[in-house]
């Protein structure tokens, strides 16, 4: 679940944290797979992290998260299939993915017939809209930030618990209607309601912060038994039918999952297939170099393997309102100077990463264009570096490099050590300055205590290029208070009206196109240094069918696979 | 005023038993080879004209994981001991600059640990009774202190510019030191009842004096078998503190910071597993097999049997 409960630190997060949308392609044994047959068995999970938190307002997902998914149907959700198919919204509660009006500020959605909670009441709007109202209160942190920040007037909500008026931006004119009112023009909102924030909740059975020890189903499974961090059970809805659901195949009748576990004891029990584990899947544990050795094309293992992209990308972040990092000079030269072969190396290898030079990761739903302003080649440039530097007049020059002191975020050592030995060939001495792991986005999101040179990550919430350049780019989301991402503190008022201006669309192709069009000119600033994006390589059990990675999130999608 | 001569700190005879002890011969020599390979790594890295920080990408197989090419991690006539996955970096430079980190830390920490425990030793053993109980419960309270647990705490909380390998040494030499205390006063308190102790504290000579002239050559023996056995559980402190995490700071090498990095890979590389180990494991042996014969040629007890 590394995307499915991934930020305990998002409590300071204002907008995006790491989810989104990607490409992927299929992995799936056996003859035609049939959803009408495809029921029956016990599926396992096998996770290194924990659910932390099981209640909808709650989790910060992407898409709807996986395990999440199969609780929680939203008004939309991720189109599950693989490739560019996949990264579409599609409908789920809501009969279509909602009716734009007012220039994208106003949203009207309508209800499908015949959905029912898991003890029968049939789910009304009046439910979505106490399940947003939630999410809003204090109690319950933790969720995605984007509705306070859209819904007007909605901004300093306490939620339902202090103040039961509600808001007054989400209308519910009948049972099976709901209108949000957005403060400004929105067109990615039909992502936005892929959130489990958008999960109906009975208000008649909310117990507060009580109410994620049994949430109430509206999904294809049920929980049987919830313990935080360590195990979660689920079992069929028996109110829930595939006649109003025809995204969630739901195949296995019992759904066992243990989290806790290590990465490479994972993956060798998916190997080894013994027993139960032969019905078993990961939905957070990347393979490593030892399978990775193992996986020769044809190989029986190679058969067992799903593969994604989620939309990430891992970068060198400059302050350039810290020098030297303030003469753009300096930072085009570290963009020749850079390895991003040494760098793919320390993450994983080829496989699981690939190098980048554009900030937007390769997916077409964002609206990737591919550009390389200073071309590094695969393993660096030090010469042009260095004659960069001549001209502008700087010789032996010595930065501080920050980084997490831990491995697992994929900003840690090894990392650090590739960028520092490709900066040295250009005649740069980097200093290396590891920062506790917990702490350090604390550190580098506050501009008071942002180091000048930092290594980072982002991920998008969804496939689209808004939640990955708005945070990052936008010069009015500089926040000095803490939780800062644009880590350049750049701040640009024709991009901030270009951002405008691509948010009021509604078509997400024309949409994707600016996008691109807008990383390609920030690109050639040099505001930050790209180096890799990620790719996702799960290994699944021996017996599970259908197993493929969907283009939203480059994961496996447990809605979809059988263990019959 | 006459005071008997005390007995000279390694007695000829000692050394012939030395000499004529093949466990002690043979630690003797790898030992002195592992020190020779710290002392010169420079040199040596420089004669396979490799460095230890060096990528090289061109030698690992990325879409693999970043496994080098070819047999035996990547064995060639300019990499002697192969590249380390992921990196590329010499094997051969990282394993002979670890030697450096790995030897010098635990040579350093039992120095320090074996002045400081002396001195604590003496001072307790010779001192009064105020003293003598008030530095017992020091000893006491330091041989108490859980070791990895306090370095690694230690260690996490100083700030990262300071020297690792001399910070190193001095954690594990301020945890460590209650042994060497506890035994140094044990022998100065039997020492001291000896009649040549007693005659130079009648004769009126300064402590100092006495625990200089009188103590410490009566120490050698039992504290150069203690160091002997001190310095191999330095070494495996040293090599746990890298592993866990908190020793030398990248891209600096260590043989425990390799075994650490080479534990995701043992299946995929099993040659980069097995050659900080194989140095571990011959540092180790070596050092024991030394103090081993060092403690069956100079032990009181078999020396009172030869005399």
């Amino acid at each position: 679940m590394r995307r499915f409960v991934p930020i305990v630190l998002t409590a300071t997060v204002l907008l995006a944290g790491c989810q989104g949308g990607g490409g992927g392609d299929t992995t799936t044994s056996g003859a035609a797979f049939d959803p009408k047959t495809c029921q029956g068995g016990t599926l396992t999970v096998l996770n290194q992290g924990g659910i932390t938190h099981l209640d909808p307002a709650r989790l910060y997902t992407s898409g709807g998260g996986n395990i999440p998914s199969l609780l929680f149907r939203t008004l939309t959700t991720r189109n599950r299939q693989p490739g560019e198919a996949g990264a579409k919204a599609a409908p789920d509660l809501a009969t279509d993915l909602g009716t734009p009006s007012d220039g994208a500020k106003t949203w009207t959605y309508h209800l499908r017939d015949g959905i029912q909670f898991e003890d029968g009441t049939p789910i009304t709007a009046a439910d979505v809209k106490y399940g947003i109202e939630r999410s809003f209160a204090p109690e319950l942190p933790g969720g995605a930030p984007y509705l306070r920040d859209w819904l007007d007037g909605a901004a300093s909500y306490q939620g339902p618990y202090k103040q039961p008026e509600g808001i007054k931006a989400i209308e519910t004119p009948d049972d099976k209607t709901i209108i949000f009112k957005l403060s400004k023009p929105e067109g990615d909102f039909p992502y936005l309601a892929t959130a489990t924030q958008f999960a109906p909740v009975p208000k008649a059975k909310d117990s507060g912060t009580e109410y994620e020890k049994h949430p109430i189903s509206s999904g294809p499974y049920q929980v049987e038994s919830y313990e935080p961090k360590k195990s979660l059970v689920l079992v069929r809805n028996t109110h829930w039918s595939q006649s109003v659901d025809e995204l969630r195949y739901a195949c296995p009748d019992r759904i066992e999952v243990t989290s806790g576990l290590d990465s490479a004891v994972i993956n060798q029990r998916l190997v080894t297939g013994a027993g139960g584990d032969a019905n078993a899947v990961t939905t957070d544990a990347v393979v490593g170099p030892e399978q990775l050795a193992q996986l020769g094309t044809g190989s029986e293992l190679d058969k067992r393997v799903t593969r994604g992209e989620f939309p990430s990308t891992t970068y060198l972040a400059f302050n350039t309102k810290k020098a030297p990092f303030d003469n753009p000079k300096v930072r085009e030269a570290l963009s020749y100077a850079i390895n991003r072969t040494s760098v793919v190396n320390a993450l994983g290898g080829s496989a699981v990463v690939g190098p980048s030079t554009t900030f937007l990761p390769p997916q077409k739903a964002l609206g990737y264009q591919a550009y390389d302003h200073f071309p590094a080649g695969d393993t660096g440039n030090p010469d042009k570096a260095k004659q960069v530097l001549a001209e502008a007049g700087l010789s032996n020059l010595s930065i501080d490099l920050a980084y997490e002191n831990d491995d697992s975020e994929g900003i840690g050592p090894k990392v650090a050590s590739a960028i520092q030995e490709a900066f040295k060939q250009a005649g740069v001495t980097v200093k290396l300055n590891a920062i506790d792991a917990a702490t350090y986005r604390d550190v580098t999101g506050k501009p008071a205590t942002q180091p000048g040179l930092a290594l980072a990550t982002w991920g998008a919430d969804w496939p689209s290029g808004g939640p990955f350049l708005i945070p990052i780019f936008d010069g009015r989301q500089i926040i000095t208070a803490g939780g800062n991402f644009n880590l350049a503190q750049y701040n640009d008022p024709a991009v901030n009206t270009e951002i405008d201006a691509i948010n009021a669309l509604t078509d997400p192709a024309a949409a994707a196109a600016r996008w691109g069009a807008l990383d390609a000119k920030l690109g050639a600033l040099a505001l930050v240094l790209p180096l890799t994006h990620e790719k996702d390589v799960y290994l699944v059990g021996k017996n599970v069918k259908n197993a493929y990675a969907d283009g939203w999130r480059g994961q496996l999608d447990i809605s979809r696979i059988s263990v019959k | 005023m006459t005071t008997a001569p005390p007995a000279p700190p390694v007695p000829s005879r000692a050394l012939a038993a030395l000499r004529r002890d093949r466990g002690f011969v043979t630690g003797a020599v790898i030992a002195g080879l592992m020190v020779l390979v710290a002392l010169t790594a420079p040199l040596l890295a420089a004669l396979a004209g490799q460095d230890y920080t060096t990528y090289h990408d061109t030698l690992l197989d990325s879409a693999r994981g970043g496994v080098p090419i070819g047999g035996f991690g990547g064995i060639s006539g300019e990499h002697w001991l192969g590249v380390e996955p992921g990196t590329g970096r010499d094997l051969f430079a990282r394993l002979v600059y670890g030697a450096q980190v790995s030897v010098g830390v635990a040579v350093a920490a039992t120095f320090l640990e074996v002045l400081l425990g002396v001195t604590v030793g003496v001072a307790a053993g010779l001192g009064g009774r105020w003293l003598d109980s008030g530095l017992s419960r020091v000893i006491d309270l330091v041989l108490s202190v859980p070791v990895l647990v306090m370095a690694i705490s230690l260690l996490a909380i100083v700030p990262q510019d300071w020297p690792r390998p001399v910070l190193l040494a001095a954690v594990i030499a301020v945890l460590g030191w209650g042994g060497t205390a506890r035994l140094s006063r044990g022998e100065t308190l039997s020492l001291r009842t000896r009649d040549y102790v007693a005659a130079a504290q009648v004769a009126g000579a300064p402590w100092w004096r006495v625990a200089r002239r009188e103590i410490l050559p009566g120490l050698t023996a039992p504290i150069l078998t203690y160091a002997a056995l001190l310095l191999p559980t330095n070494m495996v402190v040293e090599a746990g503190l890298s592993f866990l995490g908190v020793g030398v700071r990248p891209p600096t090498p260590s043989w425990g910071q390799m075994l650490s990095t080479a534990t995701t890979w043992f299946r995929a590389d099993p040659f980069y597993v097995f050659l900080p180990a194989l140095m571990l494991f011959l540092a180790l042996l070596a050092f024991v097999l030394v103090a081993n014969g060092l403690r069956r040629a100079l032990d009181p007890r078999q020396r009172e049997l030869t005399r």
